[in-house]
């Protein structure tokens, strides 16, 4: 991803405040993130990163700062947000749990603008994650968690965005299907897709990310590359329970 | 014999389609918006008048009483999403659900009371109506009974093609599976929630008519139907659309030969008792979900 940072940015939030009912969660957070790159924001459970996703995708209302897809200030409401191109993979995936893979996937597709489109982008989805094609015709409450993670994926790639904004992907899943979702994303950002992704454990982004945030108590404090947060113990150890 | 059970069966899979209709209303609404809609009954009537008043005093066709019934249920429920729901959607959601029936409660007493001051309180005989019978093998039919069934098939067929095979159908179900990632999905939800309120209001319409055409028409016309739909809509679980139509001809048949049997005035009750003991064993109804996403 050299380089990436000299392109504008695709997203962009400057001192963003949002929270539930009286309550403020994130607290003035500014980040970028250019086009092509990978940026994750790693912190403790409870401190935000859900909240940040959401705020940005529209379902968090947002009470002060602004966010900018390519330059072009959100409304605040999702279905608008996703119109500009942002694809949010949510925790738990929030899968059409009554409809098939196949609909869940087409309902990504829900504001592509022609069924070549569609069909084009259901062969890339297909070629990604071929389990998916096996299992089209099943009802996605009868998926396993990993698979559910897959079409989470998979439907998020279905609406073609900007950028893919993807909740803790590692969430509730084994090992092993931890590792193949990961895998997924590596390809998914070697192939030049702009990744903002949130996660507890920064060792799953380490060879992945290209610069981290570490979220704590609604606020960033403290920025740089992977590599940099995993020499750090006292980091760690102070925000991440080492 | 055979005629007697013949007739039950004719009699109560007429009543069944209209039930049916009826129901599957009431449950889109509820299925896909938490919305208990009260002003159901008033708009099945309003469907109702629209057609007499098309067919009588326009003394146009019959097709154009059923088209603008389906035009004026589809209005008032345009009507009713922008005057009430769009409204309480801007509110606390967590209160929608009480706020929403107790306004609808409101809106329906006013359009059954606005029917009373324009067409007064006498029952009109509704023009929608084929006479004669016919025979098939050693059976008599009423032309009647097979229309009203007729009719019901292709409108579930409709509605059933609309769910599934088009994209406001899939948008609709989307909605009403979750919310927040139909959102997700560039679905806007209040859109979605308009079209649902006109496409049950529509299905309220045509049952107007259909059920006036049984009876005669009069004011509280849609009252008794809604009420067997709700029974309905509760037994089959709230929300599941193949459900309600199961329950609605299973019922229907229930009563109809419960008042064969034990005569007319146990047909109502018998439908009470089948109620209960469903929410006793099942709460979550015979084919519903055991939780339901509300708003």
């Amino acid at each position: 991803m050299t380089g990436a940072a000299a392109k504008p940015p695709v997203l962009q939030l400057d001192g963003i405040v949002s929270g539930y009912d009286g309550l403020d969660v994130l607290k003035g957070i500014s980040l970028t993130v250019h086009a092509g790159e990978f940026v994750t924001v790693v912190g403790p459970n409870g401190h935000g990163k859900s909240t940040l996703l959401k705020t940005i995708s529209g379902l968090v209302p947002l009470r002060g700062g602004q966010i900018s897809i390519d330059g072009q200030r959100l409304s605040g409401k999702p279905h608008e947000t996703a119109m500009l191109g942002v694809a949010h993979v949510p925790q738990g995936d929030m899968l059409f749990a009554q409809m098939s893979v196949l609909e869940n996937l087409l309902m990504g597709a829900y504001l592509a603008p022609d069924k070549a489109v569609i069909a084009r982008r259901l062969d890339e989805v297909y070629a990604l994650l071929p389990k998916l094609a096996d299992r089209r015709n099943q009802i996605a409450s009868s998926l396993s968690g990993g698979e559910r993670r897959m079409v989470g994926i998979g439907r998020g790639l279905m609406m073609g965005g900007r950028i893919l904004l993807i909740d803790e992907p590692s969430l509730g899943l084994a090992p092993l299907i931890i590792d193949q979702v990961y895998g997924v994303i590596s390809q998914l950002s070697r192939a030049g897709r702009t990744i903002l992704l949130v996660e507890e454990n920064p060792a799953r982004v380490e060879d992945l990310a290209d610069r981290l945030h570490l979220l704590d108590d609604g606020a960033i404090v403290w920025s740089g590359k992977p590599a940099e947060l995993m020499a750090r113990d006292e980091l760690l150890a102070t925000y991440l329970g080492g | 014999m055979t005629d007697v059970l013949m007739a039950i069966l004719v009699a109560g899979f007429t009543s069944g389609a209209l039930y049916a209709l009826a129901t599957v209303g009431l449950s889109l609404v509820w299925g896909s918006m938490g919305m208990l809609n009260m002003a159901h009954a008033a708009m099945l009537t309003l469907g109702g008048y629209v057609a007499f008043t098309v067919i009588t005093s326009l003394g146009l066709p019959i097709a154009l009483g059923f088209a603008g019934a389906i035009v004026a249920g589809a209005v008032a429920g345009a009507i009713l999403y922008f005057a009430i729901v769009r409204n309480l959607l801007k509110n606390d959601k967590s209160t929608f659900e009480a706020n929403v029936m107790i306004a609808t409660v409101g809106i329906g007493i006013a359009l059954e009371n606005a029917i009373l001051l324009t067409y007064g309180g006498q029952p009109l005989k509704q023009p929608v109506s084929i006479a004669g019978t016919f025979r098939l093998g050693p059976l008599t039919l009423p032309w009647q009974n097979l229309m009203i069934i007729a009719v019901v098939v292709v409108m579930m067929v409709v509605v059933s093609l609309a769910l599934g095979r088009t994209r406001m159908g899939r948008a609709i179900r989307a909605t009403a599976q979750n919310r927040d990632a139909a959102q997700l999905m560039g679905v806007a939800v209040n859109r979605v929630y308009l079209q649902v309120l006109m496409l049950s209001g529509a299905l309220a319409g045509i049952c107007g008519v259909m059920v006036s055409s049984m009876t005669q028409l009069s004011p509280p016309l849609g009252n008794d139907p809604m009420l067997k739909a709700f029974i309905m809509c509760v037994v089959a679980g709230l929300g599941n659309l193949p459900g309600a139509v199961a329950a609605a001809l299973g019922l229907a048949l229930l009563e109809s030969f419960v008042q064969y049997a034990l005569g007319a005035r146990w047909g109502f009750p018998s439908l009470l008792f089948v109620v209960i003991a469903v929410l006793i064993w099942r709460p979550s109804g015979l084919f519903g979900r055991a939780e339901i996403r509300r708003m």
